[in-house]
């Protein structure tokens, strides 16, 4: 440990502003309260703060961020956002690092963003103790109240002096700006480590099942009624998530600018707080009761987060407590009140491995970042319109090389200055080119209606989890395809068509609500003709004038019509969320194991790469573990089926 | 060929025209993609030959409905400029009262035979939004107008994506830009339930949000009212704040 006379520090400072190779960010006085922001003076430099409105997670994860830019007056030209300028923050709090580490393994673990790396390598943090704190606060019972590392330097004010831990050599190496540091006295560290650990203590609220209990507490109280309770008072108005540290969930926006022609895509915070947030193309909602989105929260940050990274995901700042307006936010009073509210719970028997990981390393990293939101240049090749709503296109990447992808897998199709849409691939693996099919619902879909062969589009993926068509050969499979289900669908079919021998027997059918819609209709029409598969087609109803060679009812009437065993066959049903409700009933009830029921969900898969955080079914990413699942992995997902 | 474009004015402070004008260099740039044929606050031309309508104010009186109309007529698109267009405007406060009342209010110097139903210009105001009147494609909310939202509104049409106005309240933005919110300092607002997209210019200058952009699609109501509540107003208060500009929302429930 060092030390440094205050006027020494303050020089110190001072001479970081003055290098004009750093942008140098501290806290500062904002009216009553406190925020990051940019440093003119060592006076302005604010280290007796209690919390700053805004967690530093802004200059890791910024308020808007450009992913990428584009120039429309080319075919396909987008280009990597400037490479950010080093910086230097100033009095980041002990709870702050630990959330900055969470964020680190969340960006930084698989799929690394390079956005966030970049950031990341080239921001200095300088911590330093908490000196007062805030009524709300809870680091104390977090765990996050002291700090060993996830600092490059640390400082402990002592009103005369500045005490001074080096954490890296990127630190040490900032010394080179500061006079008179002498070494510290076995006093004055004995003095710094009191101070420390009385903070730590005075921020702790009474918090009644500890951080490692959160787990088992809130998958144990899914259903409590105090969820209803405290979100019949939410605003709904995404605060908590905003201001929180740990919160990292984002949505991605195509901004184009006056001339038509160049812009920016950008990445802006977002929160499942906000009705918006699970939103998909068709103006579906899969999380539209704020008791949903208010639980989700919750969940996410005490068990979806911790299981799939090992840490609890809230630090104890008492940001969202100390504004949100009704006052439902504050981490400790929910805890608490689920608790309370089911005293069947003992509170040592909740436990659970995860805790509150201050520990976590910064993951060293090089080569293996990509810019993750980068979509890489395709051609149309070709258009067939196959519905009113429905058009395929058959596309190429310029690159040369093959999508590479499964069947079941999809793709995020960009339109630059338009925005994203994730489409499931719906050809087979075959050759260099691949098949979507689009219906046009939203701005990027619409927008592609328009297009013709020869256009250009972006392409990110493929993405996601498909059918195992390896581990479903030799098997019995039954196709069960509802409406649109038959595009991902149509993925695997063509795949088991192209390699009949080594798949068993093999059952399709198909429903929509009119022959109209009905899809693929030539392939549907060759079904029919081949002897080596059972195929049967159906439709809600046929309007006068229209001709319809199939059967008539609900998907679900053509189960008992054809020949499968039960025991052997694994069904594949793809659909709208109402027939799974019913299809999924039939099979179980003629026998079929959960565990051969297989299909595939829709959700707003905005970033393709596990990262935004919309797509979530409870604690599982469509984008990445699906959206091809097993029946029997799901049923115990509450979102899953709503 | 660069679609045309109206601009018209109906009961309204022409606030939200003046944005439009402030858009300063932009402006030019909007020129470039848009044929300017009429807007009575910048030019002197008019034209009665448009594609689109770009329309501020509320609509008060028979003569101002028969307007619209014609306007809607000739338009292919029509958009409503700003809070009065949108949702009727501060002086919808008036449909609380009779239009004999307003008069007496207003124009009590007034010789009677003057403002009686004879005179068109006074017969029966009352105040509505354009899309109460006639149909609307697309509404640029706020008291007044986003200029930049605007420019990104006129993009969005040239360019056939939806006009990216946000449907999360005030709320978000606000504390992207790192405010102080007013509720932590004794003051309330109205941005819990208020439509984002005005990047919280009031409460970043201190004042509070009246919820001029209307309220987003979901609005918690309740929990809003009850947190003015708990806050302390009084019926009235939360009344008056309910209704600057959102009174059309509660006429709509019969309340008034």
């Amino acid at each position: 440990m060092k030390i440094i006379k205050r006027e020494d520090f303050k020089a110190f400072v001072n001479a970081l502003i003055k290098d004009s190779g750093l942008d140098v960010e501290g806290v500062k006085a904002k009216g009553e309260k406190f925020a990051f922001g940019p440093l003119e003076s060592a006076d302005d430099l604010r280290l007796d703060y209690d919390v700053t409105l805004l967690p530093p997670k802004k200059y890791f994860l910024p308020q808007y961020e450009q992913l990428l830019k584009f120039d429309l007056s080319h075919p396909f030209s987008v280009d990597r956002p400037e490479y950010p300028r080093r910086k230097v923050v100033i009095g980041v709090h002990p709870y702050d690092i630990a959330a900055i580490r969470q964020m680190d393994s969340y960006f930084l673990d698989t799929d690394i963003s390079a956005n966030y790396l970049r950031r990341r390598k080239n921001t200095l943090i300088i911590g330093c103790d908490v000196m007062k704190v805030q009524e709300k606060a809870f680091f104390g019972s977090m765990g996050t109240g002291v700090m060993h590392s996830g600092y490059d330097l640390y400082l402990t004010d002592l009103g005369d002096r500045v005490a001074m831990e080096i954490g890296t050599e990127a630190g040490s190496d900032l010394l080179r700006y500061a006079k008179n540091i002498r070494e510290a006295s076995p006093v004055e560290v004995q003095k710094v480590k009191a101070m420390r650990e009385a903070m730590a203590q005075k921020a702790s609220r009474g918090l009644i099942v500890k951080p490692t209990g959160w787990h088992d507490l809130l998958e144990k109280n899914y259903e409590s009624e105090v969820w209803k309770k405290q979100s019949d008072k939410c605003l709904g108005c995404g605060t908590c998530t905003l201001v929180c540290p740990t919160c990292f969930c984002y949505d991605i926006q195509d901004d184009l600018n006056l001339d038509l022609k160049t812009g920016e895509r950008l990445r802006t915070w977002d929160g499942c707080l906000l009705r918006k947030f699970t939103e998909i193309g068709s103006g579906e909602v899969f999380r539209d009761d704020i008791l949903d989105r208010y639980r989700h929260r919750f969940h996410r940050k005490g068990r979806y987060l911790p299981d799939r990274l090992g840490f609890v995901a809230c630090v104890g700042c008492g940001r969202c407590a100390s504004q949100c307006v009704p006052d439902i936010a504050d981490p400790v009073n929910l805890i608490n009140m689920l608790f309370e509210a089911s005293p069947h719970l003992v509170q040592d028997s909740l436990s659970d491995p995860h805790t509150v990981r201050t520990d976590l390393q910064v993951i060293q990293t090089g080569d293996d970042a990509k810019m993750l939101h980068m979509p890489q240049a395709a051609t149309i090749k070709r258009v067939e319109k196959l519905s009113a709503k429905e058009t395929m296109f058959e596309i190429t990447l310029d690159s040369g090389k093959t999508l590479g992808h499964t069947p079941g897998q999809f793709v995020e199709v960009s339109i630059m200055g338009m925005g994203e849409a994730p489409i499931s691939v719906s050809s087979a693996p075959n050759g260099k080119s691949f098949e979507i099919v689009v219906r046009k619902v939203g701005d990027v879909t619409s927008k592609i209606h328009t297009m013709k062969a020869g256009d250009k589009v972006g392409i990110r993926g493929p993405f996601g989890r498909g059918f195992n068509v390896e581990g479903l050969k030799g098997r019995n499979i039954l196709f069960i395809g509802g409406g649109i289900g038959i595009i991902p669908m149509r993925s695997f079919i063509n795949y088991v068509l192209d390699h009949r021998k080594e798949y068993g027997e093999v059952t399709i059918l198909y429903g929509c609500k009119e022959p109209c819609e009905m899809l693929f209709s030539k392939e549907v029409a060759s079904w029919s003709k081949r002897d080596d598969i059972q195929h049967k087609r159906t439709v809600d109803k046929c309007p006068d004038g229209e001709c319809w060679d199939g059967d008539l009812g609900v998907i679900t009437t053509l189960i008992p019509k054809v020949k499968f065993d039960p025991k052997t066959t694994v069904a594949v049903v793809v659909g709208p969320p109402i027939m799974y409700k019913f299809v999924n009933r039939e099979l179980l009830k003629l026998g079929v194991p959960e565990e051969n029921i297989v299909v595939s969900l829709e959700r707003r898969m905005k970033c393709g790469v596990g990262k935004c955080g919309h797509c979530q079914i409870n604690g599982v990413y469509v984008c990445k573990e699906g959206p091809v699942f097993n029946y029997r992995d799901l049923k115990n997902l509450p979102e899953a089926f709503k | 060929m660069k679609p045309k474009v109206a601009i018209f004015d109906f009961a309204s402070c022409e606030g939200c025209e003046l944005q439009i004008v402030n858009l300063e260099e932009a402006i030019i740039d909007v020129a470039k993609l848009v044929d300017i044929v009429e807007f009575r606050e910048a030019m002197k031309e008019s034209s009665d030959d448009y594609d689109i309508a770009i329309v501020e104010g509320s609509i008060a009186r028979p003569i101002d409905e028969e307007r619209l109309k014609k306007i809607r007529a000739k338009a292919k698109i029509l958009i409503a400029l700003g809070a009065c267009a949108h949702l009727g405007g501060v002086q919808r406060l008036g449909n609380r009262f009779s239009p004999d009342e307003n008069k007496k209010e207003v124009y009590h110097m007034a010789r009677p035979e003057d403002i009686s139903d004879g005179n068109p210009y006074f017969k029966e105001p009352r105040h509505r939004a354009l899309d109460e009147v006639v149909k609307v494609d697309y509404t640029i909310p706020g008291c007044p107008i986003n200029r930049v939202e605007f420019a990104k509104v006129l993009v969005a049409l040239l360019t056939g994506k939806k006009p990216p106005i946000p449907d999360y309240p005030v709320c978000v933005e606000c504390k992207k830009k790192e405010n102080t919110c007013l509720y932590t300092v004794g003051g309330v607002c109205m941005g819990p339930v208020a439509r984002g997209g005005c990047d919280a210019i009031c409460p970043t200058y201190g004042g509070e949000c009246e919820a001029c952009r209307g309220y987003v699609s979901h609005p918690h109501e309740k929990a809003q009212m009850d947190v003015l509540a708990k806050y302390g107003l009084t019926a009235e208060e939360i009344m008056n704040r309910k209704t600057m500009f959102t009174s059309r929302y509660t006429e709509k429930k019969g309340g008034e």
